[in-house]
């Protein structure tokens, strides 16, 4: 704490545990925390990124111990037994993860001990300790993972054309179904099976095997240090590591050709994919091309979407980017290589990035730029500052609660076309 | 009386109201026990995520004009605040008017939970004021300032010396009342208790407590009627106006749950009456509650005048459309201010109410009355119908659905109605508070039943398509089979 978080850019490790957990086909949640914590982070997680619900169980209705006084002061692991005993009658499903919140955590409850009672009567079964005092919905999804290679992952013979697809957070990028179906359509197209967890009904079989990876495909600058070390310690599987999301023919060939050098991949296939491809997209830019202006931007965002974006637009697009502010707490030792990347773009002068996720400060940011800017490129928040300065602003970032996103995406070479859509969209 | 402004926070209800949130029974039995005091509160062996008071309490007062909410939790606790602000802004351009409210988090971490943080909270208490100048600042707590123990009464006391606006606590930790309800007068507890000022002089004014005013031009037109104005609460109001809520010629509300702390506090700290009937929901809750009100206004011939009016233009066409309602049987999950009110109104348009649910239950209101929607429905309720208490379980739900195959679920919470849809039961969401208010309400709510009931291609295709996430045991047993035996 120490500082104000003047209306925050995710919700809690709860929140970005929960939305992962609940988007693994047929896993079933089950929350060790306060009665309030599932609407919170459903509301504060997916109904502020793009306004879905969660499918088969999560949010309300997701089985969980609703911590009580009795619980603060007695202790809640008895609480938690019966509720996990009630979750495997009633509840369906081939895995069971309890995620604990701020109270079980404070208190101290032995979560472990409980998991371990049910492990031995042969109940598939995991937990992750993801009390939101601990850190944002990335952390949540950092941890969850870390508890799912630990706990759940089994040794497997190597695959060579299967590959682990991470860094598409679920509900964190509002565009997040979309971005992953883009980005396995074209892996597939390769050749390459993709396990993504989160997509096409995958849930404990596709974790299980993923040990047999060829490789890990890490699409952010920064996330799952910690758990690809161990992909790489316990099962010998490395990753190729991809700053932000691939947006855009130069990204997404770029992504496609350093791929290729991390596996043993058919190179005329993947000149043939990327030609293939790049035409699709440019048959269409070419029809655009009334609409183009060489306008300046500001743009607000976690960092994946910021630099997914700000390379496509410059890159591919000929915009000019004045400022980038990235806004998830990403650790001090990965800020350089994304100022780096940020930075040596194609233009006459490289934008300014910050870190920052302060409202407020954001703001007053894009204040300095009022006379230059053209368009703001954020979330809902930056929606304010915008309307006050007449900036157009497009709403690319978490959160939103103004549109409804079903599997819209930006990422690959689809995708830069759906973004040019809503770039052009005067609503 | 239970209601204590010198204390700085309002309680919970389950020590004000005797308020439960486990019940399986029956009309009769739920109405006479409330009435001897016998009624005991039954816990569950499993349970689903429920709410939390919090959220209930703080999105009261966010909807106040250019205030601030400082949210004293991890960020989880504030993660809505985008939600808020979309919300206030739509709001806001709907009347025409402004709302800077901003909603402000202090992103407690790990290391405040051992070391505590009140001096960072009044830090971003300061620093807010110095941003926006809010007109009052409402300082929330939550689970985890609650279970470290943080001294958020005494921070507040020092901000007042510092800051020339009003400053409140507003307790609302999540683990201390299984009501979320309780939120409600949390909010207005602080509403009280920092804002409200001593009358001057008795207003032309009526408080309206409501949630979005949505119906804000009928109820205008309707009060002109008989010269008086209504003044919403809280969404849009302001500061200054809440201060003068004590100059109201009388407090009435659109939904018990929601007005009794207010209503009931206005009633004995000013002496304004807080209008306590059943709600205006369907013709006989209208006329009721109107009828009510022209006896504390001192406006009964007018009273009577409009309702004959009204009733010549509407009655022949509610009377026309209930004859395609009857016989229709329904199930009801809702808040109690509402589970018991539309239930009545079913009724009272020939629908068979086979199953209603709350989401809690008030044994008593702050008056320390059973409520009167219950003791209406004991009275005139032509069976005496299935009912349960459960905050908002859905796997109970989908178990009764299942079990009585109604033709029409009724929900106020769109979570709920999604399940109902997914199995195959057409569902209308009473969503907006004043969706059957008055007789134009009332007919529209007809209209929208027989829409839902007689397109039901959604509901089939889904359901043919959805897998659910209960197991057939579940499906095999007791809808009460989880709760647990009275101790």
């Amino acid at each position: 704490m120490g500082h104000c978080i003047e209306n925050p850019r995710s919700s809690c490790a709860l929140g970005g545990a929960l939305a992962l957990i609940s988007s693994i086909n047929r896993t079933i949640p089950v929350l060790h925390a306060g009665p309030g914590c599932g609407l919170q982070v459903t509301a504060g997680q997916l109904g502020q990124s793009g306004g879905k619900s969660y499918g088969y169980v999560g949010g309300q209705g997701t089985p969980s111990t609703n911590m009580f006084e009795r619980e603060v002061v007695f202790g809640g692991v008895e609480r938690l037994r019966e509720t996990i005993d009630g979750t495997l009658e009633i509840m369906d499903g081939d895995l069971f993860f309890v995620l604990t919140g701020c109270t079980a955590d404070i208190i101290g409850d032995d979560v472990k001990s409980v998991i371990d009672e049910f492990k031995a009567k042969g109940v598939s079964i995991a937990h992750a300790e993801t009390a939101g005092f601990k850190g944002d919905s990335y952390y949540g999804y950092n941890t969850a993972f870390q508890a799912i290679v630990s706990q759940l992952v089994e040794v497997t013979p190597r695959d060579a054309k299967m590959v682990n697809l991470f860094g598409i957070v679920p509900a964190q990028d509002i565009f997040w179904e979309g971005n992953f179906e883009e980005i396995i359509r074209i892996l597939n197209k390769l050749g390459l099976k993709v396990n993504s967890f989160c997509k096409e009904q995958q849930g404990l079989q596709e974790i299980k095997k993923s040990s047999g990876a060829a490789l890990n495909i890490m699409l952010s600058p920064w996330l799952g240090q910690e758990f690809l070390a161990e992909y790489k310690e316990k099962y010998g599987v490395g990753t190729f590591r991809y700053p932000g999301l691939p947006v855009g023919p130069t990204a997404t060939s770029d992504f496609i050709r350093k791929l290729a050098e991390y596996m043993d991949l058919d190179k005329a296939l993947v000149e043939k994919v990327i030609a293939e491809e790049e035409n699709y997209v440019y048959s269409y830019l070419e029809k655009i091309i009334g609409s183009f202006t060489r306008y300046r931007f500001v743009i607000v965002g976690d960092a994946n979407t910021v630099l997914g974006l700000t390379r496509f637009l410059v890159n591919d697009f000929g915009r000019i980017p004045l400022a980038a502010v990235i806004t998830e707490d990403v650790p001090p030792e990965y800020r350089d290589g994304i100022v780096d990347e940020l930075t040596h773009l194609e233009y006459a002068r490289p934008p300014k990035v910050v870190f920052e996720s302060d409202k407020w400060k954001i703001s007053e940011w894009i204040r300095t730029y009022k006379d230059d800017a053209a368009l703001i490129l954020g979330s809902d928040y930056e929606k304010e500052i915008g309307n006050e300065l007449d900036i157009v602003t497009v709403v690319v970032s978490f959160p939103t609660t103004e549109k409804l996103i079903i599997n819209r995406g930006y990422a690959g070479y689809r995708g830069c076309l759906t973004f040019i859509e809503d770039l052009y969209d005067n609503n | 009386m239970s209601i204590n402004l010198e204390l700085s926070a309002a309680g919970t209800r389950e020590s004000r109201l005797g308020s439960i949130t486990g019940y399986n029974g029956d009309l009769k039995e739920l109405v006479q026990q409330s009435h001897c005091g016998t009624l005991i509160d039954r816990q569950r062996c499993f349970s689903q995520s429920s709410t939390c008071c919090s959220g209930c309490a703080l999105a009261q007062l966010s909807g106040i004009r250019d205030v601030a909410i400082v949210n004293h939790a991890p960020s989880g606790c504030t993660a809505t605040a985008a939600g808020v602000d979309v919300l206030n802004a739509q709001l806001a351009v709907k009347r025409g008017v402004s709302n800077s409210t901003v909603y402000v988090g202090t992103d407690m971490n790990e290391k405040d939970t051992v070391f505590g943080a009140v001096g960072d909270l009044k830090d971003i208490v300061l620093e807010t004021y110095r941003r926006y100048q809010p007109k009052a600042i409402f300082i929330g707590t939550s689970c985890v300032s609650g279970i470290i123990g943080e001294d958020v009464d005494s921070i507040v006391e020092e901000l007042r010396e510092e800051i020339p606006v009003p400053v409140a606590a507003v307790h609302c930790e999540g683990f201390k009342t299984r009501i979320w309800a309780s939120g409600f007068d949390a909010s207005d507890h602080a509403v009280l208790t920092s804002l409200v000022k001593p009358p001057k002089k008795k207003r032309n004014i009526i408080n309206f407590k409501n949630f979005f005013e949505s119906a804000r031009e009928e109820i205008i037109e309707l009060f002109a009627n008989f010269g008086v104005e209504p003044l919403f609460l809280y969404q849009n109001s302001t500061v200054e106006e809440l201060a003068g809520l004590s100059e109201a010629l009388a407090t009435v509300c659109i939904c018990g749950t929601l007005g009794t702390y207010l209503g009931n506090g206005l009633e004995e700290k000013y002496g304004v009456p807080y209008v306590r009937t059943i709600n205006p929901l369907g013709v006989t809750g209208f006329e009721t509650w109107l009828r009510e009100i022209g006896k504390v206004i001192g406006k009964e011939p007018e009273i009577e005048e409009y309702i004959v009016k009204e009733r010549a233009e509407y009655m022949p066409k509610i009377e026309k459309i209930k004859q395609e309602l009857q016989g229709l049987r329904a199930v009801l999950g809702m808040g109690p201010g509402y589970t018991f009110e539309v239930s009545r109104v079913l009724q009272e348009l020939g629908i068979k109410v086979v199953w209603a649910a709350a989401w809690h239950y008030d044994q008593k209101y702050d008056n320390g009355e059973v409520p009167p929607a219950l003791d209406y429905l004991l009275k005139h309720s032509p069976d005496n119908f299935k009912l349960s208490v459960a905050d908002q379980q859905n796997y109970e739900i989908l178990n009764i659905l299942n079990t009585y195959k109604p033709d029409i679920y009724f929900s106020r919470h769109p979570g709920t109605t999604i399940w109902a849809i997914k199995q195959g039961i057409p569902s209308l969401c009473v969503n907006d508070e004043y969706m059957i208010f008055g007789y134009k309400g009332t007919l529209d709510f007809a209209q929208s039943v027989l829409d839902t009931i007689r397109n039901r291609s959604f509901e089939k295709n889904l359901a043919a398509r959805t897998k659910l996430p209960y197991t057939d045991w579940w499906y095999q047993q007791e809808n009460a089979a989880l709760l647990k035996e009275n101790t």
